[in-house]
């Protein structure tokens, strides 16, 4: 399943169905990983490999004698639930449970209620696999509240709603985890579960070597959290492959998304407690071919099918040294909440206390810089809700160069802050409360540091002409509030003018921002990301 | 949960920590020395409460430190075969002027405050009991709603115990006609019953013990600022709010207010005396009347209904007393709790708000059924009233103890929307 004509030098493009999905997450992993390398990271290095004296997961996590073995010999197809329960019911602080190798039923929700440090492991992701279909009606596993958890070496299959979820945990680590639900979403599984592995209110969350397929909203996804990691995952037909909202200090970095209708997504959404998140880096990640259609419910569906990555609603996001390939809509669409609500006049009332706490429908301080892009934006006509018309208008003569031009591969949409440039949002600075306020959440005109900018991009279709099948950068709006153009004959509200360049040497969108630092997640006090066990990864010096 | 069992895993633990001291390099990532040191089970820990229990009145003791295996080990009821009536000693039953349902279930509720202890008033929250306080409430399937009380069949009884370290919450399935047993697992069963002169067919779930915290805890809303932020979660009872209790109630012998009642048995200290004062949710049971309810009548109902049946998960902030915590579905954004006051962020309540988590999905041609939570007028539209009406399990609400639909709930909030005062929403496609 080798896509042939396709060549990348950082990550090798494959068509990942869930055998060669281990081996990409396995590679990295030597000796024993996870958490047996707290204790040897201090000490001189250990030569030998414990997993030749001591039972190992398939991602060598040592398992350690006192682990508590649940229905160790149970038969393929028995029911786990009880015994499963039996073992997380008043779980002591730091027990290992060890998951049965083999295919099992597990016929109910399994909830685990503030536990602390405790591991909940299988023998691999294909090696331990739990059906939950016949769960009525609930997630798969569900982590309220507790501290430093770990669940890893498992494959939770057909969860009625969310796969794994972990609410209000401070410390998760999810690793070497697949959440699947098996019929594809273009193939009827539009009633497949909800979220795949779904940590939210959290923080201090850790998303490593997981693999995410079939899901009807986002396949990983972090949400209302603070100080995330989330790396070398892959996920694959998804609606969304890659969710990061309402967030703050999220490092997303090493992981594949293909085959979704959009393949990472940092949002904003209004009306929640957490109001809005920033400090999130997308870099290193290959993101293609995510094209699937979108039959997702709420929020999510607003992605507009065939996109590589999408911004939207959020600031302060750094975008860096990504993939981007074969989207047939955009490699990246950066939009303000405008693109899905443009009655501006009524935010006051619609949203006023979701602005009060800070959430914004502005985007500010996009830092796009050293992608790789190919053969994204070519589909025609294009197939992309929200988006539709703004691609349409870019592929007819309606765009700023009279004729018909490939849609651009970065597009941003700018109304936003053309309309703050005008002046014309200052009257929302007085619904932004003291702490919002303070954070720096403002109407006034943009600033340079509240920039979108695109520089230093690649576009590997090797044109670079602004030309037919090209690949470039386009502005919907203008964001000069005082160029005529950009407003219409009465100057009264703003025009779509559909500026577009090309993408390298662009003068369109050609700005710098200062670099965001790295997320740090601490978890049973050790240290992840790039100040810390990933210091000496490549992509971390990007 | 048997005591064998627990005994032995302390011991394999004690056994370990030789074991993994020599297991220098690559051991697991948990301190078993650690676990080792904990105290790993209560029936260990020296007290003298036992669950065999042989002189008359409540086994306080056993409560306050055992999970025993037999409802009937802690000696509540007068005939342990029987836990709808003739509580031992200072039992009271209790009921709520708005029950959460429970698949058509009748409810027996008791309420046990120990001698000499009292309980405190709360304006909003949870009457305050003191550390020894149960809380009994026995789930009975009647064949015939229409005859409550008539050939029922126990099928649990929970009970919520204040024990030195918080709420905690012991499930009994009644798998016997005299007793029932401690069960941590849950239990799915199939009933049959008749409702409105009409057979109804569900699946009952008895939750597992660790699912009470689903509804009964609230949860931290951890610090961004303070990436150490460990606090636990809450334990907390639902229904004995000040709210629900401000009624009358038959004792049999006399006909009193409960909260009045409950003074005057000495288990409740500080309650206002003008009990007509207290902003209470009116009586709503399957056979209130809606016709002839005037709008603002119909809506503090509808608002009772969805905090007894919601806001135990749908709250946040400013109506819990301890600092950032919030119900466990607080971070959905919708808050319906009955003193949050509705004009001052009625999206808050689900008013033209679109779902976060979840959501109806559109039609090909981008029209949604639901496209909101609430579309005021327009019940049909409002996803908040679809989620109480079906048993699709992506999208059904409560999430737990509902196998049925609540015909009579979803009437009740159907009329409320279809009362409010006009909001499109921003929609283009509403049909009046």
């Amino acid at each position: 399943m080798i896509k042939s004509n396709k060549s990348l030098s950082s990550i090798p493009l494959i068509k990942l169905g869930l055998a060669s999905a281990i081996a990409v997450a396995a590679f990295g992993m030597t000796g024993c990983g996870g958490d047996s390398d707290d204790k040897s990271s201090g000490a001189a290095q250990v030569a030998i490999d414990p997993c030749l004296s001591a039972d190992c997961t398939a991602s060598g996590f040592v398992l350690p004698a006192n682990a508590i073995y649940v229905s160790p010999d149970a038969a393929d197809g028995a029911d786990l639930k009880d015994a499963l329960i039996t073992a997380l019911t008043d779980i002591p602080d730091n027990a290992v449970i060890v998951l049965p190798k083999g295919s099992f039923i597990v016929s109910s929700a399994i909830t685990v209620t503030d536990a602390t440090g405790i591991t909940i492991t299988g023998h691999g992701m294909t090696d331990t696999k739990l059906d939950f279909s016949s769960a009525p009606d609930d997630d798969g596993f569900k982590f309220a509240g507790g501290n430093d958890i770990t669940i890893r070496d498992l494959g939770v299959y057909e969860a009625p709603k969310n796969g794994i979820k972990a609410d209000g945990v401070n410390g998760i680590h999810i690793t070497h985890t697949s959440a699947i639900w098996e019929t594809d979403l273009e193939e009827g599984g539009d009633n497949n579960g909800a979220y795949g592995l779904y940590p939210v209110s959290s923080q201090n969350v850790l998303m490593d070597y997981n693999y995410s397929k079939g899901s009807a909203d986002a396949g990983i996804y972090v949400g209302q959290s603070n100080n995330i990691v989330v790396r070398n995952n892959i996920a694959e037909h998804n609606v969304a492959g890659i969710e990061i909202e309402n967030s703050n200090n999220a490092d997303v970095y090493n992981n594949v998304a293909f085959d979704n209708a959009a393949g990472i997504l940092s949002f904003d959404l209004p009306g929640l407690p957490q109001a809005y998140g920033g400090g999130v880096r997308i870099f290193n990640n290959a993101t293609y071919d995510n094209n699937i259609p979108n039959v997702g419910a709420g929020a999510v569906s607003l992605a507009p099918s065939g996109t590589g990555i999408l911004i939207f609603a959020t600031s302060d996001v750094e975008i860096y040294n990504n993939t981007i390939v074969d989207n047939d809509t955009a490699g990246i669409e950066v939009a303000s909440y405008f693109l899905a609500d443009d009655d501006v006049a009524n935010y006051p009332t619609n949203y006023g206390s979701t602005m009060a706490n800070g959430w914004s429908p502005l985007i500010k301080n996009i830092n796009i810089h050293d992608n790789i892009f190919k053969d994204n934006s070519l589909a025609v006509p294009p197939k992309a809700g929200l988006l539709q018309q703004i691609i349409a208008g870019y592929q007819s003569p309606y765009n700023s160069t009279g004729s018909a031009q490939t849609a651009p591969a970065i597009i941003y949409g700018g109304i936003g802050e053309l309309l703050s440039n005008a002046a014309q949002l200052t009257g929302f600075n007085q619904l932004v409360g003291e702490d919002a306020t303070a954070d720096g959440v403002n109407y006034n005109p943009y600033t340079a540091a509240d920039l979108v900018c695109s520089h230093s991009n690649i576009n590997d279709n090797n044109k670079n002409t602004l030309s037919s099948n090209d690949l470039n950068v386009g502005l919907v709006y203008g964001t000069v509030a005082t160029d005529t153009n950009n407003w219409n004959e009465d100057q009264s509200a703003p025009e779509a003018t559909l500026r577009i360049d090309k993408m390298e040497n662009n003068t369109l969108l050609d700005c710098t921002l200062e670099r965001l630092s790295p997320a740090v997640v601490t978890i049973n006090n050790k240290k992840y990301g790039c100040t810390a066990d990933d210091s000496a990864l490549a992509a971390c010096a990007l | 949960m048997n005591k064998k069992n627990k005994f032995q895993i302390k011991i394999k633990y004690l056994s370990i920590l030789t074991i993994s001291a020599l297991l220098a390099a690559c051991g697991g990532g948990s301190s078993s020395e650690e676990a080792a040191g904990s105290d790993l089970d209560i029936d260990l820990d020296g007290s003298s409460a036992s669950c065999e229990f042989s002189e008359t009145g409540v086994n306080w003791a056993a409560l306050l430190t055992k999970n025993c295996p037999k409802l009937s080990d802690y000696n509540l009821f007068l005939d342990q075969a029987d836990p709808t009536s003739g509580p031992n000693e200072q039992g009271i039953p209790y009921d709520l002027s708005t029950p959460l349902f429970t698949d058509y279930a009748t409810k027996y509720r008791f309420v046990f405050v120990p001698e000499g202890k009292v309980a405190t008033y709360s304006e909003h929250e949870v009457i305050e009991f003191p550390v020894g306080t149960v809380l009994v409430k026995t789930f009975s399937m009647p064949e015939n709603t229409a005859n409550r009380g008539v050939n029922e069949t126990h099928i649990e009884t929970r009970l919520l115990i204040h024990r030195a370290d918080g709420w905690t919450a012991l499930p009994y399935y009644w798998d016997s006609a005299t007793d029932a047993s401690y069960i941590v697992t849950g239990k799915s069963i199939e009933m049959a019953i008749t409702h409105n002169g009409q057979p109804l067919a569900f699946e009952y779930g008895v939750p597992q013990k660790n699912q009470c915290t689903n509804c009964h805890a609230v949860v931290p809303v951890l610090d961004k600022n303070d990436p150490q932020d460990k606090r636990k979660s809450i334990f907390k009872p639902i229904g004995p709010k000040a709210r629900f209790l401000n009624y009358d109630y038959d004792y049999g012998s006399q006909v009193e207010n409960q909260l009045a009642h409950w003074e005057s048995e000495g288990i409740l200290t500080s309650v206002p005396t003008d009990k007509a004062a207290i902003n209470s949710a009116p009586i709503f049971k399957d056979t209130t009347a809606l016709a002839g309810l005037t709008d603002e009548e119909l809506t503090v109902m509808a608002r009772g209904y969805l905090d007894i049946n919601c806001a135990h998960c749908h709250r946040q902030e400013l109506t819990i007393p301890e600092a950032n915590y919030a119900g466990a579905a607080g971070d959905s954004g919708l808050t319906v709790e009955f003193n949050r006051d509705f004009d001052t962020e009625p999206g808050r309540f689900g008013i033209c708000k679109t779902a976060v988590a979840g959501g109806y999905q559109a039609e090909e041609n981008g029209y949604n059924q639901y496209p909101r939570d609430i579309v005021p007028q327009h019940a049909d539209r409002s996803y908040l009233l679809y989620r109480m009406n079906t048993n699709d399990g992506r999208h059904k609400m409560p999430e737990l103890g509902r196998g049925s639909i609540h015909k009579e709930g979803v009437k009740l909030i159907e009329a409320w929307i279809n009362s409010m005062d006009a909001n499109d929403c921003g929609l283009n496609d509403l049909i009046d």
